[in-house]
């Protein structure tokens, strides 16, 4: 085989699928579960250093205890860094784990993660799928309570159901109310409980400490952290927490990974069990959640006035035919009219002549 | 009132007894406050569990340790009651009854004996002086199961309700989480122990104490099972690589106004209450269920014509 000493700039490939893929951008839906407290705002705002999930409303809360319901929210950010657009999706699970019966708490979520994947489904199916509105969930961030013992029930039951369908990352929050020894043993205890149980995890579990005002630090630093009494603890020190590598992890270095193991890996073996042969949906997922059935019926009614419009497109193309057909019809008429005018005056001067 | 007058009058022989319950979920650090409130390693650590089984749902455990301690230079008998399992479970509407019925049950032991014509004199009253509630330092409020087991055991035993792990919360983050909580309390319509006082009865010295007290509610609390050298001297507290928080400094935390109120300042009150006030309304709650029950039978009775 000969081997080619000039380049032919076939190295240059990479930069120009850097340029296709920063021109279309990305979607990237992370979902967040745990109990109410446990960090998942405050976490969110900081990892994206951005407010882009409010604060609980607290004159509201009454009304979120008595209804007992888990909900799903959706709260969608574009964000435009280096010129690279994301369309970025949080899905926030409120009232997960927060009553005292908590039986079946992780339904909704799966219920979410599942009726995500159909929806992609059901449009990918299409004959025309250049549109496609892709909200599949390509990363799970699991709260744990930091007990500091281990996990619990329906830590266990709900990562199971997690872990099988979308790449779950554990994280225990607030990890500033454990000192450093009990930390690790907390860990360690918690990689045993998941290998235990056979739970499906993307990665080992991370501790965290959120945000995140600026605070000066005893020695004079302005930093990133929380102001005790008794002293300052940085978010960005790494001595202090792994906030900077589950940033890194989650956005920096694993992005794409969590992408394409979301749409290899979850979506597929969705796929595989829900179509049929011929090339039908089958075993649609329960859908009792009303925040999809919102985004369906939204689905729903943008096919229909897209189907409209079309049809609207053709009458005005209709009518304008007809127009120009009534026209050209007329001057038919015109000259056929006018031939026949023509003809008898022919032979008018044909008789005419004869009779001479 | 103090220790030592009240055993003055006593007669002061049999030890001065005071029993408490401490209900929270786990790893809010109950056991590790008990362990700092006595000075010593009443609840063991503890053990690792295998981690299969942390899966499984239990049922709770009542345990009741007793242990002799030293107050003021005042010797007390201390039982302490753990509750481990509480809210554990992905279902916990049970654990309710299970608290309940332990503390109805010794309100039932005192009834029975206090009926016999023989009386034991060596009877041990373990009804409960006081319920220590630990809340999760969330931030936000009070949380269902906060408030169904604060609202139904709060008409059998004096409810003192405290912040656990109170250091994962900044001064501010602190102040509005009690506020929320003492809103939620008021709202909710729970009764907990709120110093009470009778601003004629009282001395000035007494009303303001208790007032406040009133105002420390929920008190903050944070233990430790560790002694470290702070200033050249060895206190309780917990180490964090940015600080070292101290069990007995007022400014970290309310744990020693807490000790304080339990063992020496008003643990008479807590006593009087739970024997004039709880365990009255249990007894007679308990006795007119009886007597309609029994006016019901006789009615059967004379229906049957079996007189």
């Amino acid at each position: 085989m000969a081997t080619n000493t000039k380049s032919i700039g076939i190295a240059n490939l990479p930069n120009q699928t850097h340029k296709i893929v920063s021109r279309k951008g990305t979607t990237f839906t992370v979902m967040v579960v745990g109990e109410s407290g446990a960090g998942k705002t405050t976490y969110i705002n900081t990892l994206l250093t951005t407010t882009i999930k409010s604060y609980r409303d607290h004159t509201k809360r009454r009304d979120a205890l008595s209804r007992k319901t888990v909900s799903i929210d959706v709260i969608r950010a574009a964000f435009d860094e280096n010129n690279f657009a994301t369309q970025l999706n949080v899905v926030d699970t409120p009232g997960f784990g927060d009553y005292v019966n908590n039986r079946d708490a992780w339904q909704p979520l799966v219920d979410f993660i599942d009726g995500q994947h159909e929806m992609y489904l059901r449009q990918e199916l299409q004959p025309h799928r250049d549109d496609i509105l892709d909200g599949r969930v390509h990363a799970c961030l699991y709260f744990i309570s930091p007990s500091g013992q281990t996990l619990r029930p329906l830590d266990i039951e709900t990562m199971q159901k997690l872990g099988s369908r979308v790449n779950l990352i554990p994280v225990i929050a607030k990890a500033d109310t454990i000192t450093p020894k009990d930390l690790a043993a907390f860990k360690r205890r918690i990689r045993d409980a998941i290998n235990a149980h056979n739970i499906r995890i993307y990665a080992p579990p991370v501790e965290s400490e959120t945000e995140g005002d600026d605070v000066v630090t005893p020695d004079g630093r302005t930093v990133k952290g929380r102001q005790y009494l008794w002293g300052v603890s940085e978010v960005e020190n790494e001595a202090h927490c792994d906030f900077k590598k589950l940033r890194n992890l989650l956005i920096r270095s694993h992005m794409l990974d969590l992408i394409t193991t979301t749409e290899d890996v979850h979506y597929e073996a969705f796929r595989s069990e829900h179509v049929s042969t011929d090339g039908r949906v089958v075993g649609s997922v329960a859908r009792k959640d009303a925040k999809f059935k919102e985004e369906e019926d939204a689905l729903r009614r943008r096919f229909a006035e897209q189907v409209k419009a079309k049809e609207a497109m053709f009458r005005q193309w209709e009518q304008k035919l007809i127009g120009e057909r009534d026209k050209l019809n007329k001057d038919l008429e015109h000259e056929h009219s006018y031939i026949t005018a023509l003809t008898q005056e022919i032979k008018q001067l044909e008789d005419k002549l004869n009779k001479k | 009132m103090s220790l030592p007058d009240f055993r003055q009058r006593r007669g002061g022989k049999k030890a001065f007894q005071f029993n408490m319950i401490v209900v929270g979920a786990s790893g809010l650090g109950k056991s590790t406050f008990v362990n700092t409130l006595c000075g010593q390693q009443v609840i063991p650590r503890r053990a690792v569990d295998d981690p299969s089984q942390c899966a499984i749902e239990k049922t709770i455990a009542i345990n009741p340790i007793t242990v002799e301690i030293e107050e003021d230079g005042m010797k007390m008998q201390l039982t302490v009651v753990d509750t481990p399992g509480f809210g554990d479970n992905i279902d916990n509407s049970s654990n309710f009854a299970e608290i309940l019925g332990y503390i109805e049950r010794q309100y039932d032991d005192l009834l029975a004996e206090e009926s016999k014509i023989k009386r034991n004199p060596k009877f041990n009253d373990n009804r409960i002086h006081v319920l220590l509630y630990f809340i999760q330092p969330t931030g936000h409020s009070l949380r269902e199961i906060d408030i169904e087991l604060m609202k139904r055991l709060s008409a059998r035993v004096n409810i003192i309700p405290c912040v656990a792990k109170a250091d994962s919360l900044t001064p501010k983050e602190l102040a509005d989480f009690k506020k929320r909580i003492m809103e939620d309390i008021r709202y909710y319509g729970i009764q907990v122990y709120d110093f009470p006082f009778d601003e004629e009865d009282e001395d000035e010295e007494t009303v303001e104490e208790n007032m406040e007290l009133r105002s420390l509610l929920p008190f903050a609390v944070v233990g430790s099972d560790e002694e470290i050298n702070v200033n050249g001297r060895l206190i309780r507290a917990r180490q964090y690589p940015w600080g070292v928080v101290e069990v007995e400094n007022l400014k970290h935390c309310d744990f020693a106004r807490l000790r304080y109120v339990l063992l020496s300042s008003h643990l008479q009150d807590l006593k009087e209450l739970t024997h004039d006030v709880l365990y009255e309304a249990y007894r007679s709650e308990k006795l007119s269920k009886l007597e309609g029950l029994a006016e019901k039978l006789a009615a059967l009775h004379v229906q049957d014509g079996s007189y």
